[in-house]
């Protein structure tokens, strides 16, 4: 048997569909596991949290998923070297989570994806660049070098925010994996939709095995997701987004 | 200003289970959202002003306070969120907590609720009361 993917499912998470097609088409062994299925999680290799807005976002955006027990076994296998992706409220449960940028303790959370600067909801079409080696961390070590993935921003909470000692720790601690850029690669503060510091788009771990991005590379992956329909009639024909989610399942196996 | 609800608040019973689970034991949380006016102006001007407006009170739903003083009071603790404000008002999240017998918690139950679920400190800032003793 392959090594196998959960893609975790909190009560009001809305993503899982895409999330799950998408890492199958990559090649993976996913199933979609629900919060009544908690124990069931010790026996997967590597764990995806999609978006959606787990627990109606009460309190915080992530702050009560981030104590449901799914999450006593995602952060336990975490610390023990499990891939762990997060897309959108799934990155923001695991800064809630501490899990990244890690540079706390568990539960113990030193940064977040918090209000738009506009305070506003945003939902737009985005390109994420990769900021990092791609040999830093397993997930993006099948992605070439500045890799540029089309995605889509729809957030009301994607604003990275910190203190100014814990941005520096993720400037300086290579945890800034993605960055808002223009689709022609060019990086400025005019494309990152929401304000987020440093134009972060996506956070790694320092052990580089947790990462959490805000846009949706999964709804821009098949050329009918794509806004502008580049690939012709072929509605299926991949459109970008896909590298990410291939490179996770490349790591999975490789794990 | 305190605007809270009259109805049942399902978030203040999530954020009671999710305390309980942390090892908070409670008998009930009260949630409200603050509103502190920096213009000073008479209680039932400004009461006009919040009750006036659809997006903050729904008199189907909500009942509005007029603060004893703007700070919070025993067992309460406001959670601050930079950039959080409605007009010309600081906006605050008043969370309320009561223990065995229906007491409000002393300070150091509050402040443990806060650190491990109800504030964010990346982001976010908690008042506590300023005096215990005399609030």
């Amino acid at each position: 048997m392959g090594r196998r993917i959960a893609v975790l499912v909190f009560p009001g998470t809305n993503s899982e569909a895409e999330t799950l097609a998408l890492l199958r088409d990559c090649g993976g062994e996913a199933e979609l596991v629900h919060w009544s299925r908690a124990q069931s999680l010790p026996a997967f290799d590597a764990y995806v949290l999609p978006g959606g807005f787990a627990y109606e976002d009460r309190i915080r955006a992530g702050a009560i998923p981030a104590h449901d027990p799914m999450m006593d076994y995602v952060i336990e296998g975490a610390q023990r070297g499990k891939l762990v992706l997060g897309i959108c409220n799934g990155a923001q449960i695991l800064l809630e989570a501490g899990l990244v940028p890690g540079t706390g303790d568990a539960r113990r959370p030193t940064a977040a994806f918090t209000h738009n600067a506009s305070r506003k909801f945003v939902c737009t079409h985005v390109h994420m660049k990769l900021a990092i080696a791609p040999s830093r961390s397993p997930i993006t070590a099948a992605l070439a070098e500045g890799a540029l993935l089309p995605a889509w921003a729809a957030h009301g909470q994607g604003r990275l925010a910190a203190s100014q000692v814990h941005l520096r720790e993720i400037e300086r601690g290579a945890h800034l994996a993605f960055v808002y850029a223009r689709a022609d690669g060019s990086v400025d503060p005019a494309a990152t939709p929401n304000g987020s510091a440093l134009g972060c788009a996506g956070l790694l771990n320092r052990e580089g095995n947790v990462l959490a991005i805000m846009p949706h590379p999964e709804r821009d992956a098949w050329n009918f997701n794509h806004p502008d329909l580049r690939e012709g009639r072929n509605m299926l024909a991949p459109s970008g987004g896909a590298p990410l989610f291939a490179s996770f399942v490349a790591g999975v196996q490789r794990s | 200003m305190a605007v809270g609800l009259k109805i049942p608040d399902n978030e203040a019973y999530t954020a009671q289970t999710a305390l309980e689970r942390l090892g908070i034991p409670l008998a009930r949380v009260e949630r409200s959202a603050i509103y502190v006016f920096q213009a000073p102006a008479p209680a039932d001007e400004l009461a006009a002003r919040v009750t006036r407006n659809e997006s903050v009170f729904n008199p189907n739903k909500h009942r509005l306070r007029v603060l004893d003083a703007n700070a919070p009071r025993s067992g309460e603790v406001w959670i601050e969120e930079a950039g959080a404000r409605w007009a010309d008002a600081d906006r605050y999240v008043g969370w309320r907590l009561f223990g065995e017998g229906d007491r409000p918690v002393d300070r150091a139950t509050l402040e443990a609720a806060a650190e491990r679920l109800l504030c964010n400190p990346a982001i976010e800032r908690a008042h506590f009361p300023k005096n215990e003793e005399e609030r």
